[in-house]
């Protein structure tokens, strides 16, 4: 049935010095995913509660645990693998970029016919992705377009019902990642993963796609071109929140480069350096919603910070993902 | 670089087939792109037995090629997002002309040639709008026409069907823009389709898989000569479940869905790179450069009739028998009985690989 192909049939490449891959892995789930995922449940929780308690969307308390919730987001929000993507969870957390207003038109939609979905949970989360999760609750609490479509207590319905959806996918993730856990420290019998290589694999793509959507979307897309910067098209500009997402993109994405280099203390020391470089760059930024992409000294700024972003992944492509023991073909890698 | 061995094993090809334009450089059989050690990317000609006739430079990676159906001129394009495509005279390595596409537009690495060589089509991306186009040009100077939609987002692979009269399009489903490098934006939302257009772009028939599928990308097309079409598929949703990464599908029916046992499918990371019809029609199979794998069915009874192991393998075209395959480590191959290797290049190859005629 298998005709092996032993002339071509290579084994994938050895680590090209020890490590200890099972140690990593057990310390990547046990300090850097299940902590992250228990931390936004809390806050999920906390944000539910809260928009019970008063749903005003101007109310301080609300949009405290808003902020709260939505940067313990951020810190796993490149998780992207088993629980979060089951059943779309994660895109109904974080629905973005937007590129064709789904979210807008889905709230309005909603608003228009007071729709009676909000009444139900289990209802609710069977509506369109764009309509939940933070964006779809940033646009009631801070779009001024928002502030008086319909009636009030539909609004408060509403709000209430998109923070308790996402308060369930908070804690579905972080319940199924129980069981998960077990997969990506114990490969091969019922894991998905085959190997220890692959398992590792799987976070390794996660530090380099979580560098690679920071640098080419969260900046790349407010950036546009020199010619036709597009301001508007920042992630979570309403509530002034994209400077700091690339912030805690970074901090988080180097927990994770640091515990991944553990057993390789150069190249642990390049990323680390890499690192400070870009979270230095993006502390000194004072631009929270990147409006300085219109303006060419502010402009330069944000292009140094993505130019800092992308040094990182240089050596995470070239130095820390062949040393794991990660390489990929030429056209294995391509994509196309 | 052609050897007489070549050149007449060229001219014996050339005397079975009235393709007086191709004979002249030892009628290639093949056309592959690929990066040679010297950094440089190129178009490659090459024989049926895997050997390279002759090389041409591309301004930048290239991914897929088009081969007119009488002239000895291929149309190189450029690697999604890339802006050019080349038109290569074979015969004399020269470039012809050059299309650029339009402001606003990209091209994703694909097109065909109309039946009679006058038009070409070309898959592009209009990416203000997040809409696929596909882009028309006169063969005679290369003149951009016009352009029509694609019938959905992120058209790829588009092929001419045997009336030839109507192109089919994978519409991907993927929305990018230059701006964002290749990220895909709009996973949650996509909707591919296989789409079916008329000469000025009038739809004629769509097909979408069933919604649970619709985070499986339709990329890659190969059609038999009696109409029935192969599609390619790369899975974009949750990696813990491995749906079928082959389809096949005929006008005004539903669509067949083609997989291997759940223990083989599950080692193809969600992933095929291209697809090709034997010659005799009675197989398909695709590539699966991220499983490193290259997967047979029989296209009667939807059953895998072999999986072949191969290093980053992804070209694939139809052979007098069987399939030809190339690879990114450099291999070309055949799959006859079996599966060996005929020759191995310092390059490595590219995407695909294009049969510059029907062998039949």
């Amino acid at each position: 049935m298998r005709p092996l192909f032993l002339a071509l049939a290579l084994a994938l490449p050895l680590p090209a010095t020890a490590q200890d891959s099972a140690a990593i892995l057990t310390d990547v789930v046990e300090a850097h995913v299940l902590p992250g995922y228990a931390r936004l449940s809390e806050t999920t929780a906390t944000l539910a509660a809260t928009a019970q308690a008063g749903c005003d969307p101007a109310s301080p308390d609300l949009r405290a645990a808003f902020h709260g919730a939505f940067d313990d987001w951020i810190l796993v929000s490149h998780l992207r693998f088993g629980p979060s993507e089951r059943d779309d969870r994660a895109f109904a957390l974080a629905f973005w970029p937007d590129t064709k207003g789904f979210t807008p038109k889905a709230l309005s939609g909603l608003i228009s016919t007071s729709d009676p979905v909000v009444e139900s949970p289990k209802a609710f989360a069977e509506t369109s992705i764009a309509g939940r999760g933070f964006f779809a609750l940033e646009m009631m609490l801070f779009d001024p377009a928002f502030a008086d479509q319909g009636q009030a207590p539909y609004r408060c319905a509403l709000i209430r019902a998109i923070t308790t959806d996402i308060d369930r996918n908070a804690k579905a993730i972080a319940e199924d990642w129980q069981p998960f856990a077990e997969h990506v420290t114990h490969s091969g019998g019922n894991s998905p993963y085959r190997s220890e290589n692959e398992a590792l694999q799987e976070l390794y793509k996660a530090l380099s796609t979580g560098l690679q959507f920071t640098s080419e979307t969260r900046l790349g897309r407010p950036l546009g071109t020199f010619d036709r910067p597009r301001p508007k098209r920042a992630e979570a500009r309403r509530s002034a929140r994209s400077l700091r997402h690339v912030e805690l993109s970074l901090i988080t994405l180097r927990d994770l480069a640091m515990r991944l280099s553990a057993d390789h203390p150069a190249i642990a020391a390049d990323m680390d350096g890499a690192f400070d470089n870009a979270i230095a760059r993006a502390q000194a930024l004072n631009d929270p919603a990147f409006a300085g992409v219109a303006n060419p000294l502010g402009r330069l700024r944000i292009e140094a910070l993505q130019q800092s972003i992308n040094d990182i992944r240089q050596i995470a492509a070239n130095d820390l993902g062949p040393t794991l023991g990660i390489s990929a073909g030429f056209n294995a890698l391509d994509g196309d | 670089m052609t050897s007489r061995r070549h050149f007449l094993a060229g001219l014996a090809a050339a005397s079975m087939t009235p393709l007086g334009g191709w004979a002249a450089v030892g009628a290639p059989d093949y056309l592959a792109a690929a990066l040679f050690p010297d950094g440089s990317y190129r178009l490659a000609g090459l024989s049926a037995e895997g050997d390279i006739l002759f090389t041409l430079p591309l301004p930048a990676r290239g991914h897929a090629a088009a081969a007119h159906p009488q002239r000895a001129q291929a149309v190189a394009f450029a690697r999604r997002p890339g802006t050019f495509a080349l038109v290569i005279d074979c015969a004399t390595g020269a470039q012809t002309a050059r299309l650029d596409a339009p402001e606003d537009r990209h091209f994703y690495g694909h097109g065909v040639f109309s039946a009679d060589g006058a038009t070409l089509y070309t898959t592009e991306n209009d990416y203000e709008a997040g809409q696929g186009v596909i882009g028309v040009w006169n063969t005679g100077d290369y003149a951009r026409l016009g352009e029509f939609p694609s019938g959905g987002i992120g058209p790829h692979d588009m092929r001419l069907m045997p009336d030839g009269q109507t192109l089919v399009v994978a519409n991907g489903g993927i929305e990018t823009h230059p701006e964002t490098g290749r990220t895909k934006l709009n996973l949650p939302v996509m909707r591919p389709n296989l789409t079916y257009l008329d000469h000025s772009g009038a739809v004629i028939e769509q097909m979408e898989l069933p919604r649970a599928l619709h985070r499986n990308s339709i990329r890659h097309l190969a059609v038999r000569p009696d109409g029935l079409v192969a599609f390619a598929l790369q899975w974009q949703g949750d990696k813990t479940r491995h749906p079928p990464l082959l389809g096949l599908h005929r006008p005004g029916t539903a669509p067949r869905l083609l997989t291997a046992p759940e223990r083989e499918q599950s080692t193809l990371q969600g992933y095929a790179g291209s697809i090709a019809f034997a010659s005799d029609g009675k197989t398909v199979a695709i590539t699966c450069p991220r499983g490193n794998a290259l997967h047979q069915f029989d296209v009667e009874t939807g059953n895998l009739t072999a999986a072949y192991s191969l290093t980053d393998v992804c070209g694939i075209g139809s052979a007098e028998q069987g399939f030809v395959f190339t690879t990114g480590t450099g291999a070309v191959g055949e799959i006859t009985e079996g599966a060996h290797i005929m020759a191995r290049a310092k390059c490595h190859w590219d995407n695909h690989l294009i049969p510059i005629r029907t062998l039949a």
